[in-house]
């Protein structure tokens, strides 16, 4: 049973997070609804990875809490590789795994943690990888591949497991500028067949173009969220004013 | 001074204590380092638990306790001569659990042991770092598809790992091979053990040494060839 689109799919409520002695995020809420693209913007340091580092428990939250699906992750009785298996996340570094070939790694999760049969999961994964325009590349190894070529792999992976909801963070920051529209491509085709995606970025064309929401994150707290035409034509967080003067 | 000719004699009339005494270095040094691996396994297992929030008080002592003895395992090891632990380990246990009615069979066992616990604490090292060298983005990405630690160690990390510790304990079953010549000090009948007798029996003592160090030098000198070509073939592997 899945959630009608429009639905809530997370609801982020008064997230922290603290490091020893640094508050990183101070008091996160927004509920992010099925369908959504939400792009998370803002100055580095401000806590916007962690903030999605937080979504898939890759970081424990110290305060709030977040649920998903109706479930309460943050609670300690939640399962959390039974939760991650619905949100995808894909990395700046890409992170393929590097001792498997390309299909392999889309294979991984369904095989690995769903336990699908081997032949099922292969017949997946080539599709995934036509899909993000790699199905003639399913025997190199991911060190054979570029940069934009290794981030495609690393959403089909993603998607293999089908998730309800898509985490990138900073998913073009570690490319040549040649590779960032090839990736962007493949995340605006998701976004169209309605994916609930968010999205750490510093494309602010992505943010403009592809989100149905944009989100600045600075200082531990959400400073403004508007859809994307009122967010860049008339920003009203003085902080957001400035960082905005700045990128674009 | 040195003569050549002595040295054909020597070799000659003791070949076979010689080639035997070998058999026996290899023998202990093999048991050693296999002690060593699966004990350093368990002893880096152990240094490397993880505290994680969501558990309960109870777990997270048990694994500080741990982790704190490994440690202290470790760095014990490490930080005394092997002589030393050898002797230790000779005298005390050795000699209080007899596990051989046979002399022999006891010096050799507790000297196996006391190569294997001081070679298993380098080993723990050698594990522990080949590990923490796999990218930490690995594990991040194993676990984010719904892979609990354990199978993302399984089929992520340790096949990534296996690769920067297996040259490396090649490297340790030589430094051993070489080590377990102060086994002789406690009566194991290993190359050196067997140099010294003959010396002793002959009242010749430079070249029976040489001799030793001779059949030292052939096998270690190989294996540590045969480890660089297998290294160099590792790194161009198209996985790394």
């Amino acid at each position: 049973m899945s959630p009608a689109k429009g639905e809530k799919l997370i609801e982020v409520q008064h997230l922290e997070k603290h490091f020893k002695h640094v508050e990183v995020l101070r008091g996160i809420d927004i509920d992010i609804c099925r369908g959504d693209v939400v792009a998370v913007i803002g100055p580095s340091g401000s806590g916007k990875s962690t903030f999605l580092r937080c979504l898939n428990l890759l970081e424990e939250p110290t305060g709030g809490h977040i649920i998903f699906e109706g479930r309460d992750i943050t609670d300690k009785s939640t399962k959390v590789d039974v939760m991650r298996q619905k949100i995808g996340m894909v990395f700046q570094q890409f992170n393929l795994f590097t001792n498997m070939t390309v299909l392999d790694n889309v294979c991984a999760g369904p095989v690995l943690v769903k336990g699908m049969a081997k032949a099922d999961a292969q017949k997946l994964a080539q599709s995934l990888l036509e899909r993000v325009g790699l199905g003639d590349r399913g025997g190199a190894y991911p060190i054979q591949l570029s940069g934009g070529q290794q981030q495609r792999v690393a959403i089909a992976r993603a998607l293999a497991m089908q998730p309800d909801v898509m985490l990138f963070d900073e998913p073009t920051s570690a490319l040549d500028p040649e590779m960032v529209h090839e990736v962007l491509d493949v995340m605006k085709q998701l976004a169209d067949e309605g994916m609930t995606m968010v999205v750490v970025t510093h494309e602010m064309g992505f943010a403009r173009e592809v989100a149905n929401r944009v989100v600045f994150i600075d200082e531990g707290v959400i400073q403004e969220e508007n859809e994307p035409h009122a967010f860049f034509a008339s920003p009203k967080n003085a902080r957001l004013k400035d960082f905005l003067s700045k990128v674009l | 001074m040195f003569s050549w000719e002595r040295l054909g004699q020597v070799w000659a009339k003791y070949s076979g204590m010689y080639i035997g005494g070998l058999g026996y270095t290899l023998l202990v040094s093999l048991v050693a380092v296999f002690l060593g691996l699966v004990l350093g396994l368990v002893v880096a297992s152990g240094r490397m638990l993880t505290l994680s929030p969501r558990e309960n008080a109870a777990a997270k002592a048990v694994k500080m306790v741990v982790k704190l003895v490994c440690t202290a395992y470790v760095e014990v090891f490490r930080a005394t001569p092997m002589l030393v632990q050898v002797f230790i380990i000779y005298y005390g246990p050795g000699t209080l659990l007899k596990v051989a009615s046979d002399t022999t069979m006891n010096r050799m066992f507790w000297g196996m042991v006391a190569v294997g616990l001081n070679s298993a604490a380098y080993m723990s090292e050698v594990i522990r770092s080949g590990i923490g060298a796999v990218p930490g983005g690995q594990m991040e990405a194993a676990r984010s598809l719904g892979m609990s630690h354990w199978k993302a160690m399984q089929h992520v990390v340790l096949p990534q790992a296996v690769r920067n510790i297996l040259p490396a304990m090649c490297n340790e079953f030589v430094t051993i091979i070489k080590e377990t010549s102060i086994l002789g000090m406690v009566g194991v009948t290993e190359l050196m053990f067997n140099a010294q007798s003959i010396a002793k029996q002959t009242y010749v003592f430079l070249e029976p040494y040489v001799l030793a160090a001779a059949m030292y030098f052939v096998v270690v000198f190989t294996l540590s060839k045969a480890i660089s070509a297998l290294e160099r073939r590792m790194r161009k592997s198209v996985t790394r």
